[in-house]
């Protein structure tokens, strides 16, 4: 009995001891790798957020590119309907100018009448 | 360093050497060459000799350098051979030469001739008006405006080369008397001196479309030197509308519209006379009489006895050999005259390429016709290899003062103006103001600039009644509203 209490006491102990010292190791396996990955997502963490404000930051660029292109654009547009009026209203000046020159012609021809 | 400031001292002695004497080609020549170059270089030729790779390779690299400057110099002497090319078309249009006087009005007509005078081209002076360029060389508005197309006619640009219409064909008439080309606006009277035939011919002003001048024959009926004008009931009533009321007759002097001398035609009301506005030369102007140049009327007068045969045709299209080449002069035909001249024109050049058996270059005929500057264009040549003969434009030296050319008094004080326009524009203004000058009787009238605009000044007058009497004028005939204005000290 005592022999039998004595190996299931054995039985029980060994491999609590086992167990505990695997436990041990494994622990601070466990905790190595914890900290690892720890690290790593921090690292992951930290590369996420310096992606983040590289994005955001190329986002603002893009933005900001965007908004210039837009106001390129716009000031293309204008200097191109500028450019346009300046040519129709030299168009125009020319067309009155022939206009008033063909007016006093007609006026001069009528007046050198009797 | 060294040896790239040597190979530009050669390819500048080879410039100079190329410059100062003949090239002897560039494989030849060899040390002597060099030499030279060098000695141009300013360089021993010992140190050259002492040096055979530095040579080699030195003259391998001038080689090519000397391949780019020959091949450089032939390609400016290939655009120097084109820029030549293009000297003898300027030369045919622009003459060097410049001839002091130019006939204008007396030619003498070869036997089977039809093509008088010659071409001549002047350039502009500032200040010069096309009306006055035309009056000095007896030239209608008309003949000036259609022989330079695109020119301002009140306001041309000083410096401009104005072509002098100044060559005629003769219309297809008997030669004898008085000849008119109402499409022209031109008179011929013809002259026989001993065995030769002079003609003397002269710009005229003629009926509108709606008060045309009669074609036909007639005869000068009778002659009057210092004419009174008796104003014919229409042109009364014309200028009552218009608020003027004019007496029943107008005698000698500026304001008769007659001018100096008059020739009355058998056909009655008609009358070839002088005229008050001679800036109407060449305009379809009058109630169907024929108007000439003050200066013109007076030859005319003194020159033609009574019962003058007078023939007035409408020929806007005329044909005419000279020197064995034929020539077209193409006017704008009147209102309604086109289609059948042109027909006419046609049916004549058929039968000359029939006659000459030889064809006709038509594209040339149509394209004097749509231009129609009425200059005689060469179209054919009757006798081949005469086309060598077409006479070139002379060119003529602008004269001291053009005849006739509007004085304009200089502005004074104590004397009255009329503001006859305030504009933006100057060339406007002065447009404004030739007009005015060059209205009969004339009204001196002169641009004066301000800060932001032009004035046209008409005067100075003596009097406020002279202003007003101006400015009543400027409203009738030319629709100005003008503002007297007395200035004084």
């Amino acid at each position: 009995m005592k022999k039998s209490l004595l190996l299931i006491a054995v039985m029980l102990v060994l491999p609590t001891l086992m167990i505990s010292c695997a436990t041990t190791g494994d622990l601070e396996k466990v905790q190595a790798q914890q900290k690892m990955s720890d690290a790593k997502a921090e690292q992951a963490l930290k590369d996420a957020q310096a992606a983040k404000t590289a994005a955001d930051a190329a986002k603002v660029n893009a933005d900001a590119a965007k908004v210039n292109a837009d106001a390129a654009k716009v000031k293309a547009d204008e200097t191109s309907v500028r450019a346009e009026n300046a040519i129709k209203a030299a168009e125009e000046r020319e067309r009155i100018a022939d206009e008033k020159a063909k007016k006093a012609d007609e006026a001069f021809q009528k007046s050198m009448k009797k | 360093m060294s040896s790239w400031s040597n190979i530009g001292d050669q390819i500048r002695g080879f410039l100079h050497y190329d410059i100062d004497g003949p090239i002897t080609g560039a494989r030849s020549g060899g040390v002597e060459r060099l030499q030279g170059l060098n000695e141009t270089a300013g360089l021993p030729m010992r140190k050259v000799l002492a040096e055979p790779m530095f040579r080699i390779s030195d003259l391998s690299l001038s080689c090519n350098r000397l391949r780019l400057t020959a091949l450089c110099i032939f390609i400016f002497s290939l655009s120097g051979c084109a820029a030549m090319k293009s000297v003898p078309e300027t030369a045919e249009s622009f003459p060097s030469h410049r001839e002091k006087e130019i006939e204008r009005n007396k030619f003498p007509v070869a036997r089977g001739e039809d093509v008088i005078g010659r071409l001549a081209v002047i350039r502009l002076e500032k200040g010069d008006t096309l009306p006055d360029i035309a009056r000095h060389f007896s030239l209608g508005i008309n003949a000036i405006s259609a022989a330079n197309p695109g020119v301002d006619v009140w306001v041309p640009e000083a410096g401009e080369r104005i072509l002098l219409p100044l060559s005629f064909i003769l219309p297809d008439t008997p030669r004898k008397g008085i000849v008119v080309n109402l499409a022209t606006m031109r008179l011929f009277q013809y002259k026989e001196d001993g065995a030769s035939l002079l003609v003397t011919t002269y710009p005229i002003g003629v009926g509108t479309n709606e008060r045309p001048t009669p074609t036909g024959r007639m005869h000068v009926a009778r002659k009057a030197a210092r004419p009174t004008w008796h104003v014919p009931a229409s042109i009364a009533k014309d200028h009552r509308k218009k608020g003027d009321i004019l007496p029943k007759a107008v005698p000698p002097g500026p304001e008769n519209p007659l001018g100096e001398y008059a020739l009355y035609l058998s056909k009655s009301g008609y009358l070839i006379h002088g005229t008050n506005k001679p800036a109407s030369i060449g305009l379809t102007a009058t109630n169907g009489c024929l108007r000439l140049y003050p200066e013109n009327v007076k030859t005319l007068f003194d020159d033609t006895p009574v019962k003058t045969p007078v023939l007035i045709v409408n020929q806007p299209y005329l044909i005419g050999q000279r020197d064995g080449v034929l020539y077209l002069e193409a006017h704008t035909p009147m209102e309604g005259s086109g289609a059948h001249e042109s027909e006419n024109l046609y049916r004549k050049l058929r039968t000359i390429e029939k006659e000459a058996r030889r064809t006709l270059d038509w594209k040339k005929v149509k394209e004097a016709q749509a231009e129609a500057r009425g200059i005689p264009v060469p179209i054919f040549e009757l006798i081949q290899g005469s086309e060598k003969e077409v006479a070139k434009p002379v060119e003529v030296e602008h004269p001291e003062t053009l005849y006739g050319k509007p004085e304009i008094p200089a502005l004074k004080l104590e004397a009255w103006y009329v503001l006859a326009g305030d504009v933006h524009d100057k060339i406007e203004a002065q447009r404004i103001a030739a007009i005015i000058n060059h209205q009969g009787p004339p009204i001196p009238a002169r641009v004066v600039s301000k800060s932001d605009s032009y004035l046209v000044v008409a005067g100075p007058f003596n009097d406020g009644s002279e202003a007003k009497k101006a400015a009543k004028r400027l409203k009738i005939d030319l629709e100005i509203d003008g503002i007297v204005i007395e200035l004084l000290k």
